[in-house]
């Protein structure tokens, strides 16, 4: 007798089944898809004929309706221009006709919708550490539209429903003919579709890096920069789940997208093909970094809010490496204060006195510097920093009270 | 002995194949507005699609257009019976003295105080809270400024969704009965289904007043119980969503305040 001898039963032939069907036909790995490979399937000035594809698009325009005056979109015109101007680099045929939106979100996000309007989340552009890594992210959502990928996939969700529906439908009546039951094949079957259904998805996100990455290459900038953004990202689902106790989350089969391991991989061996030897990239880093300037504290303050400090420290840490300044000090203190820990009242004190060396460090970091000198019995120097506080922000919210400090 | 039960069901399934189910609510002291008053209807929000053989909905530009003309038409006839002062809005601005802005914001709020009242009234999520309320639900400030800028005394809202089966969902369907021979008998594997709901909305309170859910649905693709891109079907769905609007509970009644203790 062996007790642990694997019993066949009809669940354990189920499952088994379904995961061989799913390794066969999907698959969560797949082979890399070539960006020379990648062709536009749509020109400029695109419209739909097609019924299904027209359909499609007029659900989107009452999507892009509501987009366009969301009470999330940033409006700041210098910001707006540049995204627009970014899409109209790494656009590739349609560059001209994209629309793109920028969503007050502190998420790592952007999406192209079937019309060929994008959307970029506020997060992405705290994460992105120069011009070149932002290209690649919008040059990756212009590759969806630029290989319809919305209506391929709608296509393929309907053929491939359109066959179960049809194959379960003569299963049952075949079934009951011969007088077998094939249930336990049509939920096989059902199981399969599913997980293609998946991978199908996640094959057009590979086609949208391959294709994203020819089209940065084209535009001049770095594709090595794709791959970075998914290093970092890395590192920051590591951090944040750390601090939790909890590992990162690792694909799976009903995954929409590859998981970033293969995404990094994948851009690492595109770039290398699409690089010109010995030619040196302009990142953009100090144009990028002095057109978000004016959005980046609340970009900050958004993020340290969210209460993830294991995710928000490494992403200030990651920012710092191209330099610390006050305002990433200063949310770093604030990281340190919101967690609260044993210490932490130290640790956030001392990044407030760091922030307010530097000349660029927002009034918030005078203030807090203030209060902590305060409680340090530094009363004059206290009174000193609250009177910054209060030039620099005579209309703060609080600014009664702490004039009521200075005295 | 198989044959008599193979016709029961048969008979059973084509029965329960279309059943409309419509459920008013009503705000307790709602009494349908009479005489010289004057309704403002917003754009219809309609969605058509053809319902594929697989299951999926499959949106149709065309048929919402149709659709939408046929129920702005439907809604003009009905309302010409009844005397009320009624301008029915196609483009959000297309009503003078407010802005497409602050139209589209009315009509955002509207369309999620709606989800929830089918949610939580209708679908079965119900709230404790507003339990022997009637309809409990408001758009506020925003209707009120609505109503003072234009001279309306209510706004109305509806939303239509409608599916019309693919030849090969009604194929499938065909499959299904033919399979009956054969013991297996699956005719009912779906067809389409229409959901609408009206809202009334009382511009001098902001309050919903009046709320009516209909949701017709068949079992069986291809038995139809009125596609809202025909003349017949959009009349139908107005009829039906706004032909007989109920009072609330209380309508009519004074309401007396209870008396208070002193002490």
């Amino acid at each position: 007798m062996c007790a642990r001898c694997p019993e066949l039963t009809r669940r354990s032939l189920l499952v088994g089944g379904g995961v061989a069907a799913a390794s066969l036909t999907t698959g969560v790995a797949h082979s890399r898809i070539r960006p020379q490979d990648m062709v536009p399937l749509v020109g400029p000035g695109f419209q739909p004929t097609d019924k299904d594809e027209q359909g499609l698009w007029h659900e989107m325009q009452r999507v892009e309706e509501e987009v366009a005056d969301t009470n999330l979109l940033v409006q700041d015109p210098e910001v707006t221009n540049y995204l627009r101007d970014l899409i109209g680099k790494v656009g590739g045929p349609a560059a001209r006709d994209f629309r793109i939106y920028l969503l007050r979100i502190p998420d790592f996000n952007a999406m192209m919708f079937p019309t060929g309007f994008a959307v970029v989340f506020s997060g992405l552009l705290l994460r992105m550490r120069n011009e070149a890594q932002l290209a690649g992210v919008i040059a990756h959502e212009s590759g969806h539209f630029l290989r319809r990928h919305m209506i391929r996939a709608w296509r393929d969700e309907r053929r491939k429903t359109d066959i179960l529906a049809i194959g379960s439908m003569l299963a049952g009546i075949g079934g009951a003919s011969a007088g077998v039951y094939l249930g336990d094949y049509v939920q096989l079957a059902q199981l399969g579709t599913i997980l293609s259904l998946f991978s199908y998805s996640r094959e057009m996100e590979a086609e949208a890096d391959a294709i994203g990455a020819k089209n940065v290459a084209a535009a001049g900038y770095d594709p090595m920069e794709m791959s970075n953004i998914w290093q970092q990202l890395i590192g920051e689902e590591d951090a944040g789940a750390r601090y939790r106790r909890k590992h990162r989350r690792r694909g799976s089969l009903f995954d929409t997208h590859p998981t970033s391991d293969a995404r990094m991989a994948d851009l690492k061996a595109d770039a290398l093909e699409m690089r010109i030897p010995g030619k040196i990239y302009d990142d953009g880093r100090e144009r990028y970094l002095a057109t978000i300037g004016p959005i980046r504290q609340m970009l900050l303050d958004d993020q340290v809010k969210l209460n993830d400090p294991g995710a928000s420290e490494y992403l200030i840490q990651t920012l710092a490496q191209d330099g610390w300044n006050g305002l990433l000090r200063f949310y770093e203190g604030e990281v340190w204060r919101l967690r609260n820990r044993r210490g932490d009242d130290v640790r956030a004190e001392q990044s407030y006195a760091a922030a307010v060396v530097y000349p660029d460090a927002p009034a918030e970091a005078w203030r807090w510097h203030g209060i902590s000198l305060m409680k340090a019995g530094r009363a004059a120097e206290a009174k000193a920093a609250f009177a910054r506080y209060l030039t620099m922000k005579p209309d703060a919210p609080d600014a009664a009270w702490v004039r009521q400090m200075v005295g | 002995m198989r044959k008599p039960v193979l016709a029961f069901g048969l008979a059973a399934s084509v029965a329960l194949s279309a059943c409309v189910q419509t459920q008013q609510y009503a705000d307790v002291q709602f009494t349908p507005p009479q005489g010289d008053y004057k309704l403002l209807v917003l754009r219809p929000d309609v969605t058509v699609s053809s319902l594929t053989t697989g299951g999926m909905d499959e949106p149709r530009a065309d048929w919402t257009e149709q659709a939408r003309a046929q129920i702005i038409a439907a809604l003009k006839a009905q309302q010409a019976g009844r005397g009320g002062n009624v301008t029915i809005i196609e483009h959000r601005n297309a009503l003078p003295g407010v802005s497409e802005q602050e139209l589209a914001d009315v009509e955002r709020l509207n369309a999620v105080v709606d989800q929830s009242i089918v949610i939580h009234k209708y679908l079965g999520d119900y709230l404790p809270t507003k339990r022997g309320k009637g309809l409990d639900w408001t758009l506020g400030e925003d209707a009120v400024r609505l109503g003072q800028k234009t001279g309306y005394d209510y706004a109305l809202f509806l939303h239509a969704e409608d599916e019309v089966a693919s030849t090969g969902r009604i194929a499938l369907g065909v499959l299904g009965l033919a399979g009956c021979i054969v013991g297996f008998c699956a005719p009912n594997v779906g067809g389409a289904t229409q959901l609408d709901y009206a809202s009334l909305v009382d511009l001098k309170t902001g309050e919903v007043v009046w709320f009516n859910v209909v949701l017709a649905s068949s079992q069986v693709p291809g038995i139809k119980f009125g596609e809202l891109r025909t003349p017949e079907g959009a009349t139908q769905m107005v009829e039906r969503l706004l032909g007989r609007m109920k009072p609330g509970k209380y309508a009519g009644h004074v309401m007396t305040p209870e008396p208070q203790g002193t002490r």
